[in-house]
């Protein structure tokens, strides 16, 4: 996954991640309080210069880690541009591009624009297993925390069983007329389902061997610098807003 | 469909998620209880919420050419339980804001009470009320699988309506100008979703009856089809 790599191999991947949370909070809390579109633009331009320059993530995948984000942009953005109007005379539907459209387009778009560059300053930088921590500390129910360990690690153990799976049934020409690719795909998801009951059984077998009595425990892992990290985001994260609100 | 981040106002984006907080709250105590009652379960449902990133990222073949992914909100009410689904399907939706940049943090709530909460209740009562009119099993699937897709499209589109009013015909005009552009996508999206979860069940009656009576879905004479 994109993502993911970045997250493992970028120059913050040591900064406490209590730290990258609180500069990207920041930088949501920037977004929301910017008064003008172009103040949440110069927002989202310094949060990428840091997740580019300072985090030292490619260019190239921070492009195609966005991409996916502004087709959803894009097509939001069509339906409020244009303003659908019924004429009371003819009954006749209309649509119409308006001047207060282009402005709410304008705000929306640079509004989602500086969150999500904040939502990837965080991904890009942090993997995680640090993040899953991270909620630990911030006591998040226990429940939910185990269901994100086990799917994190399921995850990759399914995901490899897909590729596995589309590989030979491809290779028996399964997904060559659409037809058959629908086949494919319920016989691929079936023997999925199944996996579901037999890995998790799997999994349970085996913390019983281990002699697990309920709750799944981890080590937390230890960041040095965590406190100097807290106060250059804390000093960074709070600059971004001020720059949000200040800016006429 | 998920909503972006940062793409709803910020009273929209915490509404949604104190409207979306009883029913994860809800979620969680009966799984606790299931945990309690059933430690097994305890793997089940982290394997399970695995399971719906995964069936998620797949591509479905579609009729319009686009490249489209089922939500599997479906399948997963019907496999484990509408009100399960809720924190599985925060997880998921969290997941796929850090690890694909799909969604966001800031619109969590308001894309768990679409996907995670309508979607799957919609699913459950839905295949519930078909099997009590007697209607086939694939019928049945059929018709959860693919309303619980149409139904969260139509919550998300609302959603955004909501929260975007249009400036000349308001509300009404605004939905139907989302619904508009996303049904494009999403009907064809909800009809192949509904033939692989058809297909799926299928597979799993012909391969796997047991598994599927002893989640209580099959009574014993549809098992032997």
């Amino acid at each position: 996954m994109l993502i993911e790599q970045s997250a493992y191999a970028n120059r913050w991947r040591k900064a406490s991640p209590a730290a990258k949370g609180i500069f990207a909070l920041g930088g949501f809390c920037a977004a929301f309080a910017a008064g003008a579109p172009a103040a949440a633009v110069v927002v989202a331009l310094l949060i990428a210069a840091a997740t580019l320059a300072g985090a030292g993530i490619p260019s190239g995948r921070y492009l195609r880690a966005v991409t996916p984000a502004f087709f959803f942009l894009g097509i939001s953005c069509l339906s409020l541009a244009f303003s659908l109007r019924l004429d009371d005379g003819t009954g006749e539907l209309s649509l119409a591009l308006t001047p207060s459209g282009m402005q709410k387009v304008a705000e929306v778009s640079a509004r989602s624009i500086a969150a999500l560059t904040a939502l990837l300053f965080l991904v890009l930088t942090t993997p995680l297993t640090d993040l899953i921590a991270l909620f630990r500390r911030l006591k998040t129910p226990e429940v939910l925390l185990e269901i994100m360990v086990l799917c994190y690690r399921m995850l990759f153990v399914l995901s490899a069983a897909v590729h596995d799976t589309l590989s030979a049934q491809s290779a028996r020409l399964g997904y060559a007329t659409p037809r058959l690719a629908i086949r494919s795909l319920g016989g691929l998801a079936a023997n999925l389902t199944l996996q579901v009951w037999q890995r998790a059984h799997a999994l349970h077998m085996a913390a019983q061997a281990r002699n697990n009595d309920g709750p799944l425990r981890f080590l937390e892992p230890v960041f040095a610098n965590s406190g100097r990290d807290a106060i250059i985001a804390t000093a960074a994260g709070s600059a971004l807003v001020a720059l949000a609100v200040g800016w006429s | 469909m998920h909503i972006m981040e940062g793409f709803l106002p910020v009273e929209h984006a915490v509404g949604w998620s104190v409207a979306s907080a009883p029913f994860v709250a809800y979620g969680l105590y009966a799984v606790k209880k299931r945990i309690r009652e059933n430690p097994e379960q305890r793997m089940l449902l982290g394997v399970a919420a695995a399971f719906t990133f995964v069936v998620s990222a797949l591509k479905l073949p579609s009729v319009t050419g686009t490249c489209s992914h089922p939500t599997g909100t479906g399948l997963g009410a019907i496999l484990f339980g509408p009100a399960a689904m809720a924190p599985i399907g925060m997880v998921v939706l969290l997941f796929q804001a850090l690890l694909l940049a799909h969604g966001g943090l800031t619109t969590l709530g308001a894309n768990i009470f679409s996907m995670a909460i309508v979607g799957p209740f919609a699913a459950a009562a839905l295949f519930r009320l078909a099997r009590s009119l007697k209607l086939s099993f694939a019928v049945g699937v059929f018709i959860a699988a693919s309303m619980a897709d149409l139904l969260t499209y139509v919550t998300t589109s609302l959603q955004l309506a909501w929260a975007f009013p249009d400036p000349a015909g308001g509300f009404v005009a605004s939905f139907a100008k989302f619904a508009g552009i996303f049904a494009i996508t999403q009907i064809p999206l909800a009809i192949s979703e509904g033939l692989l979860t058809v297909v799926i069940f299928n597979a799993l009656i012909r391969f796997n009856p047991q598994e599927l009576k002893d989640l209580k879905l099959l009574d014993g004479s549809e098992a032997h089809a």
